[in-house]
């Protein structure tokens, strides 16, 4: 073949200039190419690396399979609600060690550093297409949005200041579940809040919970499952304990698309999967519903 | 301090095109190849070849991120984008920026404002540089009928969201006005959810001259004189020479305009101004921030590598010569030889070369990708090869055009070289008179022959 031929003669041709000395080599001031921090995020999913401008402007979805990122609590709120309507409530709680566990106060003032946060959960006012409403953020990045006192406090806190105002309230979670390092006092957590959920049912107030990726444990079991609606994000693990202890445990395998929020729409746990990019409208749909002289 | 090692981030002629400069340089190459072009003519000839992905273009020639990668792993300092495929994309350049690594291309910045429509006329006017008379932006019926009076007929009504022919209304009698202007509107608001429309004087038949340009990034500006592409089928230039046969005034004025043009918005490298001239008068129509296919012309006639300049421009090289220095000497005719059955409605025509002769001698070049038992893959572009003539007057480049076509054989797969011969050969072409409708008005003449 004429084609290998070619091929070989050019083999050749590079294996001599490669002997040749004066060939030039590569400089010392020759810049070495780096890829800096922060310029991709691979996919989960498809493993494929995407250029993170591209992944804010579609609203930290994978343009590639679809697959929804974890959000950070201030992104969640920027992609949610109208620009410059936050406000931020309850702030300057500090978290505590009433079990004296060890290296926990450590790891805590770490998350703040790495998080820009006091704790896992961040609520306030804010509107969404002009609808008024209170709402609260769990940030998965803090320690796995896992529920210690100071986020129990400020989940009642914010159902309080929604009852006060009168306003509904909308919680995005995003939780591990109780802070294993609070022990009971994160178990109390959940008693509360879902007391808290209770006066607020009591005074005919709205309360959205939509639930994304991961929703577990003691969140799950507490006031993340107590909305009024609940909306969940495609493809969101949603339950108590996770698959495979369930699976240990009752010696059973699972079924297809166990856990997922897909799989509890069918069963009726959650009333509608909502892409990320409809979010926005259909909050503001339903706030808009459920307003004084709203049009459904 | 030049850079040592080039990524070529293109395939087929233009990347052995650059490669062949980075040698004379002597400066490595890497070469980049998708499934479909492991036996392709550049893959051979650079130092180092790597696969970025499958056939298609998008997962390949096109994905940012795996030519990224190929050249962060081969420490390549710097990416020769050629033309096409990633050559204008800001993003790109954006990336390469933040990576380290450098574009042998204009900044970010200029690739985008030049590459939005509306952003670079603004520019263009800021500097002088004369446009199609028209409005500057939407316009009511009532400011759309003054203009009108204005620039006179025949007028452009143009969907100012639009592209691609739709909400576009041509008027030539001053009564159809007001309702082309409605239907232009109806139209651009169905296709494009946006009624606004601008009017432009419609230039019937133009010409199109482009002027080179090459900047350093310390403000020294030089044109390397204009190429004459106007014979063109469906907006693919077919055939292009330089110089035009414009007058002198019209070509110094126009060589004026690109560099001030350039000057404006801070441009570095290479570059190409387009414009459409009518009756002497001529237009900006876009600025090409990359390197042109009918780059060579330019070459000929001047005697510089526009390749290598790029590249010492991109190290951070001032230029080397003035506009003074630049030489203009004899006349240049470049054809693009497709594989194309030009009898079938130019219909594609890929498949192995199964015997290739290229004509030589003095002043004939011809730049290609093409080898003997070389297939050449269906899923990219036609074009195979350029054959470029030069003689020192317009009349001898032709006549080595000719006798280089005659001698030039591509056995195996179809070509347009019969129909390129019939255009040299045309008596109008000769005399110089053509304008972008030539081959449309021509085209039956030009396919009269025997194969």
């Amino acid at each position: 073949m004429k084609r290998e031929q070619l091929k070989e003669a050019f083999e050749r041709k590079k294996r001599f200039k490669n002997q040749l000395k004066t060939y030039r080599q590569k400089p010392e001031s020759a810049k070495t190419p780096d890829v800096p921090k922060g310029l991709y995020e691979k996919c989960k999913e498809c493993k494929t690396t995407v250029v993170v401008e591209d992944l804010i402007k579609n609203r930290f979805v994978c343009p590639n399979c679809d697959n929804h990122f974890r959000v950070r609590a201030v992104d969640r709120i920027g992609i949610t609600v109208d620009e410059d309507s936050f406000v931020e409530k309850g702030l300057g709680y500090i978290t505590l060690n009433p079990l004296f566990q060890d290296h926990y106060e450590q790891k805590i003032s770490e998350y703040k550093k790495k998080t820009n946060l006091d704790e896992a959960y961040v609520y306030g006012y804010a509107e969404i297409k002009r609808h008024p409403c209170v709402i609260g953020v769990l940030d998965s990045y803090f320690m796995m949005g896992s529920m210690g006192s100071v986020v129990g406090e400020k989940v009642v806190k914010s159902v309080e200041y929604a009852m006060v105002k009168r306003l509904p309230l909308i919680m995005f979670i995003a939780s591990g579940g109780a802070r294993m390092q609070e022990g009971i006092y994160s178990l109390m957590q959940m008693a509360k809040t879902s007391g808290a959920i209770q006066k607020l049912n009591e005074q005919g107030l709205l309360y959205i919970s939509v639930l994304t990726h991961p929703t577990t444990g003691g969140v799950s079991a507490s006031f993340a499952s107590l909305g009024d609606i609940i909306l969940a994000e495609p493809k969101a693990l949603i339950g108590f304990a996770g698959p495979r202890v369930i699976k240990q445990t009752i010696k059973q395998s699972l079924p297809e698309g166990f856990q997922t929020a897909e799989f509890l729409q069918d069963k009726g746990m959650v009333d509608k999967v909502v892409h990320r990019h409809e979010m926005q409208e259909t909050l503001s749909k339903l706030l808009s519903m459920h307003e004084k002289g709203g049009r459904a | 301090m030049m850079v040592h090692k080039v990524l070529v981030a293109n395939r087929g002629e233009i990347a052995v095109r650059i490669i062949r400069s980075c040698k004379q340089l002597g400066i490595e190459t890497v070469a980049v190849y998708s499934k479909a072009d492991a036996d392709a003519l550049h893959v051979q000839l650079a130092d180092e070849a790597i696969c970025i992905g499958e056939v298609p273009a998008k997962s390949s020639y096109l994905h940012m991120e795996n030519i990224l990668s190929a050249a962060i792993n081969t420490g390549a300092e710097a990416i020769h984008p050629g033309y096409g495929f990633l050559s204008e994309n800001a993003k790109f350049a954006k990336l390469c920026e933040e990576c380290g690594i450098t574009f042998i291309a204009p900044s970010a910045q200029v690739i985008e404002k030049m590459g939005d429509k509306a952003e670079a006329k603004k520019l263009m006017k800021e500097a002088g540089v004369p446009l199609v008379p028209g409005s500057a932006d939407e316009v009511t019926l009532s400011e759309g009928k003054s203009i009108l009076k204005e620039i006179g007929l025949p007028v452009l009504i143009k969907a100012s969201a639009g592209g691609g022919g739709r909400g576009m209304r041509v008027v030539r009698n001053a009564d159809d006005f007001e309702k082309a202007f409605y239907a232009a509107k109806q139209e651009a608001k169905a296709a494009f959810g946006d009624d606004g429309v601008y009017i432009e004087k419609l230039i019937e038949n133009p010409k199109h001259v482009e002027v080179q340009i090459l900047a350093d990034k310390y403000g020294n500006v030089v044109h390397l004189g204009e190429r004459d592409c106007s014979i063109q089928r469906r907006n693919q230039k077919v055939v292009e020479e330089a110089p035009s046969t414009l007058p002198q005034q019209t070509r110094d004025a126009m060589y004026e305009a690109a560099v001030k043009a350039a000057r404006h918005v801070g441009y570095e490298n290479a570059g190409t101004v387009e414009f459409i001239v009518k009756d002497d008068e001529f237009f900006f129509i876009e600025m090409n921030t990359r390197i042109q296919v009918e780059h060579p012309i330019s070459e000929m006639i001047t005697d510089i590598d526009i390749v290598q300049e790029q590249i010492r421009i991109a190290s951070g090289e001032k230029l080397s010569f003035t506009q003074d220095d630049v030489q203009f000497r004899g006349h240049a005719i470049e054809v693009r030889l497709n594989a194309e059955d030009p009898k079938h409605d130019f219909r594609p025509s890929p498949g192995r070369i199964e015997v290739l002769h290229i004509p030589q001698g003095l002043g004939i070049r011809f730049d290609t990708f093409l080898y003997t038992d070389y297939e050449i893959p269906p899923y990219y572009d036609s074009m195979v090869g350029k054959l470029i003539a030069h003689g020192k007057t317009r009349q001898e480049a032709i006549r080595k055009m000719r006798a280089a076509l005659e001698e030039l054989v591509i056995e195996g797969v179809g070509t347009n070289q019969m129909f390129l011969h019939m255009i040299m050969l045309q008596e109008t072409f000769e005399q110089g008179d053509v304008d972008t409708s030539y081959i449309q008005a021509n085209l039956k003449r030009l396919l009269h022959y025997e194969t």
